[in-house]
């Protein structure tokens, strides 16, 4: 393979990297909230306030149905207007980002629901506010489901970020359409591919190894 | 100490309405053990949520150690909680903590520093005898073990009162009275108030000096543990009773007719109830010497409720019916509890 070809690879992989390191990060800081509020919001709950929690569901579910190709179309006015421009790398950050938030989110959500209420009613008991019982409690002993929630969201994202060519968003997704697909060249296909399946394996397996040192069930 | 006046609570589901308590009037004295005991479903786990504030009355008011709970604002609420100590029947620990930071937990919410923390915590696993245990994780421990460490929890803010929530009824016998035996060591040691609710009768006999009866939301009977023993009123009461004291007569007199009034040759069945010193008077063989009667015991059973010994006797008396209602006179007048349980015409038993 050509010293070109391998540069090209690189900053393929590089840009798949940041890509899905910059929209996993922020859609756990914006999505992991969200899933909080998801929880607690629920009738019966500490903070019940069941028409916000319908509203949020409703928009949740909305931006998950929506397909991410559609969707990274569709909000080409918001990607310009938080980065100035609609093309390549960081352009394609805020359509993966948006898309993960409420996947975080529902994630999330299902994870803290696995809370047995009991420990909460426990926590309320001991004088606990619902601060105290979110930070303390919720998350601390719903850790390792959100862990592995979180590994299965950067999953996706790899997945997604494979389509952020159609906006110049490069990657390796990219690279294996562009030069493996439309100009026959299986190596390249191959080669990235591979890369692909490895990157998968080790976030996988990061993540269970993180999840399993925090379950103490 | 606790004051529960007309406490009513009523729950909205989308099957309608639910009237869990309707009207429950609670007095519990600072140091006593006081029992609710009732089935599943009676209203008990609401009731005793109601008195932490868990469960909001739909009415009526809550005082505890003096302070009203029911006209507080949240953020005082939660302060008076933390003088509240709560154990549970599923233990409810934090998984992700150590036996340790269990303990920690309300002294952290309580914002007490590192080194308080500490001392309190190492007291507390003395006490509960889990000090070889602190670094281990819930999942770990056994049930009875798991259960002590939610009671050092709930013991580590210094509370006035102490509710537990079917603290036995996950623990297998020998478990739940060595945690019994904790309890009553706490309230001994700490001049602690205890309200516990159960569906078990022994756990009632074993700790309580009160006790209260409740069925479909509401108190059907209340007093003194070995007087609700002795005199139980309410079936359901009775009923509880019969699980740990044999209060049915015998099975052969299924197939035999009790009259209520005697007739000339009838035999007399008794059920006499001693209580305390009473136990240990020769009433029997006295009755007997003085009446000219005969008398057979059909079942007997000594018991003790804490350290009151308590005895239940079937008998059945023949004689001439003059000397039976003579003999039945003398009994009335002892210190014992008499219940007529009816006549059986002689031979009866032999006939069938």
């Amino acid at each position: 393979m050509s010293q070109e070809m391998l540069a090209l690879l690189v900053k393929s992989l590089w840009e798949t990297t940041y890509m899905v390191a910059v929209s996993g990060f922020i859609s756990a800081l914006l999505g992991i909230p969200l899933g909080i509020i998801l929880v607690t919001t629920n009738k019966g709950h500490i903070l019940e306030n069941t028409s916000l929690n319908r509203v949020l569901g409703a928009i949740v579910n909305a931006t998950r149905s929506t397909p991410f190709i559609i969707l990274m179309v569709a909000i080409i006015p918001v990607t310009r207007l938080l980065v100035g421009t609609s093309i390549g790398t960081n352009a394609a950050i805020v359509p993966l980002s948006i898309a993960a938030i409420p996947f975080v989110a529902r994630i999330v959500e299902s994870a803290l629901k696995e809370v047995d209420y009991g420990v909460i009613e426990a926590a309320q008991a001991m004088g606990a506010s619902p601060r105290e019982i979110i930070t303390k409690v919720l998350i601390p002993e719903a850790l390792p489901a959100i862990v592995l929630g979180l590994t299965l969201t950067v999953i996706s994202l790899i997945g997604y970020s494979a389509m952020a060519g159609a906006i110049g968003g490069g990657g390796l997704g990219d690279l294996a359409i562009r030069y493996g697909y439309q100009r026959f060249r299986a190596d390249i296909m191959l080669i990235t591919v591979v890369i692909l399946i490895a990157q998968v394996q080790i976030v996988q397996s990061t993540g269970d190894y993180i999840s399993n040192r925090l379950n103490k069930k | 100490m606790i004051k529960l006046q007309d406490i009513e609570k009523i729950y909205q589901s989308d099957n309608g309405t639910i009237h869990a308590l309707k009207g429950v009037n609670l007095a519990v004295e600072q140091g006593e053990i006081f029992g609710i005991i009732g089935t599943s479903g009676a209203g008990k786990s609401t009731l005793i949520r109601c008195i932490n504030m868990l469960e909001i009355p739909t009415k009526g008011s809550v005082t505890v150690d003096g302070k009203e709970l029911t006209s507080l604002k949240e953020l005082e609420l939660r302060e008076q909680r933390k003088k509240i100590g709560m154990i549970f029947q599923h233990f409810n620990l934090l998984s992700s903590r150590t036996v340790y930071q269990n303990i920690a937990f309300p002294l952290e919410l309580a914002k007490h520093s590192k080194e308080e923390i500490n001392k309190e915590v190492v007291h507390l696993l003395e006490l509960v005898g889990l000090s070889d245990k602190k670094d281990q994780y819930p999942a770990q421990l056994s049930g009875g073990q798991k259960q002590r460490v939610g009671i050092a929890r709930a013991l580590a803010n210094h509370p006035k009162v102490l509710l537990c929530d079917e603290a036995t009824s996950a623990l297998d016998p020998q478990t739940t009275k060595s945690i019994l035996e904790l309890l009553k060591d706490i309230n001994r040691k700490f001049q602690l108030t205890i309200v516990l609710i159960t569906h078990e009768m022994q756990v009632i006999k074993e700790i309580c000096n009160q006790v209260a009866v409740i069925e479909g939301g509401k108190i059907i009977e209340q007093g003194k543990v070995i007087d609700i023993f002795t005199q139980p009123q309410s079936n359901t009461t009775k009923e509880f009773i019969s699980s740990i004291i044999n209060h049915n007569l015998p099975d052969f007199f299924k197939d035999i007719t009790l009259l209520p009034t005697p007739t000339a040759d009838s035999n007399l069945i008794l059920r006499l109830s001693f209580i305390g010193h009473s136990t240990e008077e020769p009433v029997i063989s006295s009755m007997i010497r003085r009446f000219n009667i005969d008398a057979s015991i059909l079942y007997g059973n000594i018991d003790h409720i804490q350290t009151i010994p308590f005895g239940t006797l079937i008998v059945e008396l023949s004689g001439e019916q003059v000397s039976l209602q003579q003999a039945l006179s003398y009994l009335r007048t002892r210190e014992l509890g008499i219940e007529v349980i009816g006549y059986v015409a002689r031979n009866a038993r032999a006939a069938g």
